[in-house]
């Protein structure tokens, strides 16, 4: 195998015709005898190919096939392809095919006749690459000519002869090498041919020929073959169809349509790279990355990646790799583990892209967020020369960061301290995208949790206009900032507007929305008919939502039915139907048996039918589950702060542990001006109840986070 | 060019539509209209149902329910030639020029409007002006009618115009100024087509899994349980019909109708290719080359937007995958593939590195990691193209200076 990659190496100068002029073939040899080209070449010049025959038969005691075969080479690698056309024209191969059946039939394996059969082997395997040899001559004359269609038709004759010779398949290692390189080259042509004349489904069953059948190929062709076929496969547009019954194997791994050949090819050929077969091209994993993260399998690529010997990749541009796949797949905090290692000062600290890719995984957890305000100021500060351009997206994620490093702040000064950066940041990374909607969406969303009601409507308007209405997260916080301005009936409009956008399917968001806007404006019937109509799509979803439906373009658009038993319960609950919320609650539950916020629920009935102590039992089991559940802290504050001055104190640290969680909490506020009241701290109270007022004021329906 | 589709002409599927394209087409007309009747039957009549019937006033009689579908006054016998030819004829008089006459006197009067440069040029000229695709546009109701016709050349011609269609659509919906029901019309019956052809079912993909023998490889695995999950990954999801673009379904229609270019893409001529390569720039955004480097060819296309100020679009991976494939193809479909082999890179494949690179960048800002890395991987696949350009031929002899028998 070495020795035909030295020879392959020479080739290219074969290739361009010019330099065949300097380069002139000397001898030719035929048994034993050698004799120099010159005199026949001059005949061939002459156009008298039947006297350079005769002189070749005569000189090297050749029949006519051997000579026409050693000329028709002649004239072909002096680069004269229609010299040697004309000399193989003279032959008629197929008759030599014919002849050549009989001679080498069955293979006799016994080791006894060994000498025998193999010299025997040897005389007929001589005359059939003698044959074969000038008909895939005549295919590369007839290819350099631009007669590929002819080419490939003779191609598939040498095949064709072969497949007939051996019946089964061509056995390893008792083949002569020259036969061996003509079948392997004819294999690898015939493909190449088809696609040259256009014939494209004639170049896949060439492929599948190539591949599924006995050839003998060393690795490399194979892989050569393999390539070829997938790459075909992945961007010529041509549709294969799967490949025939008589080639699938029971109980094995049969392709149905381009992109898993291409694919199933493409992850052999990276294991026979890993198994040292074949040599490591970097194309191979590039069309293995295109494919895989077309059909969104990032976390089938990362076990590709992940298989890779070490020493092809650098191992940080592996881990980068890798922390993109396993982020698109969904799963952050591996991702971040690798950047974080790449990103070590010992790796590559200054790597924007991975720096940026760091800070987005970290801007979308509030306990990140710190980590990842420091990601994008380094991004900023390396964003120099070709990746310039970057800049707004650092400062929009260093904006991103900063919002979600504020609340989980513990100090006001602290929280609004970080708020206004945030805020200074998107406008800024807005001046530089202007045109980038997600940012719009991003500011929107910012302003309206600061309750800058206004400029959020400016935004949210805005962008419903940019995306001309197409995407569902522009209306829902349209219609929330329109909920929290307290202009229900325009929210109501913009819900109703936006499901006229939408198929039936993604309407559920909205009409849960829609349902609280009912209950705020005290449309109490409406919301209760509302909340029949989305159990009515749930119902329905549940029933066809297979792992095929629809992706759709909310992630939780698929609307939790346990939320929806539960704002029932809430509803009901609120309008002292306490049957009927009594049922939904058990609905809830049936979902999701232990949760904050049924307890939550529970806890309001037993408080609406004055039983406290199961009110409260029901609130702090809430705490129990979740620590962080503020609603359930305010209603206990709430309940303590009217037990006596005994529990006021108790009542007032749960309620400022709330605001620290949630500071715009609008009941912690109220509840704490209360406290303050009896106490006798009036202006603390004051300042609690206008807190409490202000904030009612501008509050949503839903919070605005969700939108996000 | 003419190269990529004259060997496309002499491919039988390109002038026999095939079995199952021909029972697509047969059932097609009907469905179509049922779908654009159907929000009226499902009591989600909206305005914009009205401006998406006007541009198919002449449906609107058979959506009524009456009548056999006569379009071009085909009957079912009449050749595809004469189709072709009716629909060039209804072609003249909403074109300001004339049409050469040789294109109806051609044996395939389809594939000759389809290469002829010209009428290309014009229709598309028209499909530019400010104000094209509205509902009475006479050109958005030739090609919704010539999509609906059982030729499946014309088709071709219909879907040859998607690119500039698109980007006029697309640029124009965000302002919401005017009418696009034209537009909506034709991207519709695409996508009715296109649901029809695939009877509404997703395209997936079995992901192989190595320790499981395939057709290509075999594989000693302890325990040979075919029952394990393959890993199944939806490339497009289920269809349902649609009667009208609700904007946030325009994403998925326009998707679908790109996937729709793409399942005919080798049949698609080359110009075609390259302006929806130009189109993909502006759609990215295209940060680094904006204002600097213009090609001659496409500097009217870019110009034009630029001054519209429109560009960049939201490109959701309903949009940007089926993008990726066709850009794909146009790196390194086999037509460009032979070309560069001799060095000299095609305008296709210029075009499309343009695009990709402009892609690659806008996944950047849009840190987006599924895009960075397909479009990362054609960018790296398209430099590799362009340095290995003079390949070892290994299906060619080796030289030898003493030949031997």
């Amino acid at each position: 195998m070495a020795s035909s990659v030295d020879e392959d190496d020479r080739e290219p100068a074969m290739e361009s015709g010019e330099a065949d002029e300097e380069i002139v073939v000397r001898e030719v040899c035929a048994n034993g005898i050698s004799i120099k080209t010159t005199e026949v070449e001059a005949k061939l010049d002459e156009g008298n190919i039947q006297e350079a025959e005769s002189s070749l038969r005569e000189g090297l005691s050749l029949n006519f096939e051997e000579a026409r075969a050693l000329l028709g080479k002649l004239e072909y690698q002096r680069g004269n392809v229609e010299g040697a056309l004309r000399v193989f024209d003279g032959i008629d191969l197929q008759a030599a095919i014919q002849r050549l059946q009989p001679c080498i039939a069955e293979k006799t394996p016994p080791k006894k006749g060994r000498l025998r059969s193999e010299s025997q082997h040897a005389v007929s395997q001589h005359a059939a690459n003698l044959v074969l040899e000038a008909i895939y001559l005549k295919v590369k004359s007839l290819q350099k000519l631009g007669r590929v269609t002819e080419a490939a038709d003779e191609c598939t004759s040498v095949l064709d002869a072969v497949e007939k010779i051996f019946h089964q398949g061509i056995p390893d290692g008792q083949v002569d090498s020259r036969l061996q390189d003509t079948v392997s080259q004819a294999v690898e042509l015939l493909p190449e041919l088809w696609k040259q004349a256009g014939c494209f489904q004639e170049a896949i069953s060439a492929y599948r020929r190539a591949l599924l059948s006995q050839w003998n190929l060393n690795n490399e062709s194979c892989a050569r073959i393999q390539k070829g076929f997938a790459v075909f496969l992945l961007y010529s547009g041509v549709e294969a169809g799967p490949p025939s019954l008589a080639v699938q194997l029971e109980g094995s791994y049969v392709p149905k349509n381009n992109l898993e050949e291409a694919i199933l090819l493409l992850m052999v050929l990276v294991k026979k790279c890993y198994l040292g077969k074949i040599k490591w091209d970097p194309s191979v994993m590039e069309h293995l990355i295109y494919a895989l993260s077309l059909c969104s399998q990032t976390s089938v690529l990362a076990k590709q990646l992940e298989e890779v010997m070490p020493g092809v990749y650098h191992r940080v541009d592996r881990w980068k790799s890798l922390a993109l796949c396993y982020c698109a797949a969904g799963q952050n905090k591996v991702a971040l583990n690798l950047l974080r290692k790449s990103l070590h000062k010992h790796e590559q600290p200054d790597d924007v892209a991975a720096l940026l890719l760091a800070a987005k995984i970290c801007s979308e957890d509030p306990y990140l967020a710190a980590e990842g305000v420091g990601y994008a100021q380094r991004a900023m500060s390396n964003c120099i020369e070709n990746e310039e351009h970057l800049k707004g997206v650092g400062l929009r994620l260093l904006g991103l960061c900063l919002g979600k490093q504020a609340k989980m702040s513990s100090s006001d000064f602290e929280r609004s301290r970080l708020q206004s950066e945030a805020l200074k940041s998107l406008e800024a990374a807005s001046g530089l995208e202007s045109n980038n909607l997600d940012l719009m969406l991003e500011l929107g969303v910012q302003y309206s949790e600061y309750r800058n009601l206004n400029a959020a409507l400016q935004y949210a308007k805005k962008f419903i206009d940019e995306t001309g209405g197409s995407v569902l997260k522009g209306w829902q916080l349209l219609a929330l900032v329109l909920s929290a301005q307290k202009r229900f009936s325009e929210a109501e409009v913009v819900t109703d507007a936006a499901m006229d956008e939408t198929t039936k399917w993604e309407q559920g968001p909205l009409l849960r929305l829609k349902a609280k806007l009912k209950v705020s404006q005290s449309l109490h019937m409406d919301a209760i008919e509302t909340y029949r109509y989305l159990l009515a799509l749930v119902q329905a979803q549940k029933k066809s939502f297979g792992p095929l439906r629809i992706v759709p373009q909310v992630e939780d658009d698929k609307v939790n039915e346990f939320e929806v038993w539960n704002g029932l319960a809430n509803l009901y609950s609120s309008l002292s139907h306490w049957k009927d919320a009594e049922i939904c609650l058990g609905k809830a539950r049936e979902l999701k048996e232990f949760s904050p916020e049924v307890l939550h629920t529970e806890g309001l009935m037993c408080e609406g039918r004055e039983k406290i102590q199961e009110a409260l039992a029901a609130y702090i089991n809430a705490l129990l589950l979740e620590p962080t559940y503020v609603p359930c802290k305010v209603l206990i504050g709430a309940l303590w702060s009217k037990a006596g001055p005994d529990a006021l104190p108790i009542a007032r640290s749960l309620l400022s542990d709330a605001l620290r969680l949630d500071p715009t909490n609008r009941k912690a506020w109220f509840y704490l001006g209360v406290i303050h009241r009896d106490e006798g701290r009036m202006a603390d109270a004051i300042d609690c109840f206008q807190a409490a007022a202000m904030l009612e004021e501008s509050d949503p329906i839903e919070s605005f986070s969700s939108v996000l | 060019m003419s190269s990529s589709s004259s060997s496309d002409d002499d491919s039988p599927a390109a002038v026999e539509p095939t079995p199952a394209e021909e029972t697509a087409e047969n059932k097609e007309p009907e469905t179509a209209i049922e779908e654009i009747a159907a929000p009226a039957d499902a009591e989600e009549t909206t305005p914009t149902i009205a401006a998406v019937e006007a541009p198919v006033t002449k449906t609107s009689s058979r959506a009524s329910g009456s009548g056999p579908v006569v379009r071009f006054d085909i009957s079912q016998s009449s050749s595809l030639t004469t189709i072709a030819q009716t629909a060039i004829e209804s072609l003249i008089p909403i074109l300001p020029n004339t049409i050469p006459s040789s294109l109806s006197s051609a044996p395939n009067p389809a594939l000759a409007l389809l290469n002829d440069l010209e009428t290309i040029a014009q229709i598309t000229a028209l499909l530019r002006r400010p104000t094209s695709g509205a509902g009475d546009d006479n050109l958005c109701r030739w090609l919704y009618d010539t999509f609906q016709s059982s030729n499946p050349d014309l088709k071709l011609v219909v879907l040859r115009f998607l690119p500039v269609l698109l980007s006029a659509y697309l640029s124009r919906v965000v302002s919401r100024r005017k009418s696009l029901a034209g537009f909506e019309a034709v991207l519709l019956s695409l996508y009715a087509h296109e649901t029809n052809r695939r009877a509404g079912q997703p395209l997936s993909v079995n992901i192989p899994d190595l320790t499981h023998p395939s057709i290509y490889h075999e594989s000693i695995s302890p325990h040979k349980n075919n029952a394990t999950a393959l890993n199944l990954a939806v490339i497009s999801p289920s269809l349902e019909p649609h009667g009208m673009v609700r904007s946030t379904k325009r994403a998925r229609i326009v998707g679908v109708a790109l996937e729709l270019y793409y399942t005919k893409i080798d049949k698609i001529p080359e110009t075609s290719k390259i302006e929806f390569c130009e189109f993909c720039r502006i759609w990215a955004g295209d940060v680094e080359n904006r204002g600097v480097k213009k090609e001659e060819a496409t500097v009217a296309v870019v110009e034009e937007a630029e001054e519209d100020g429109i560009g960049r679009i939201p490109l959701p991976w309903e949009i940007l995958q089926p993008i990726l494939r066709v850009l794909g193809h146009c790196l390194l479909g086999s037509n460009s593939i032979v070309k560069c082999k001799k060095k000299e890179r095609t305008a296709l494949f210029d075009a499309a590195i343009g695009a990709i690179r402009s892609l690659y960048l806008r996944s950047m800002h849009d840190i987006n990691p599924k895009a960075i890395l397909a479009t990362g991987s054609l960018v790296k696949l398209g430099n590799m193209a362009m340095e290995s350009a003079d390949e070892i031929d290994y299906t060619e002899i080796p030289y030898q200076t003493i030949i031997n028998l």
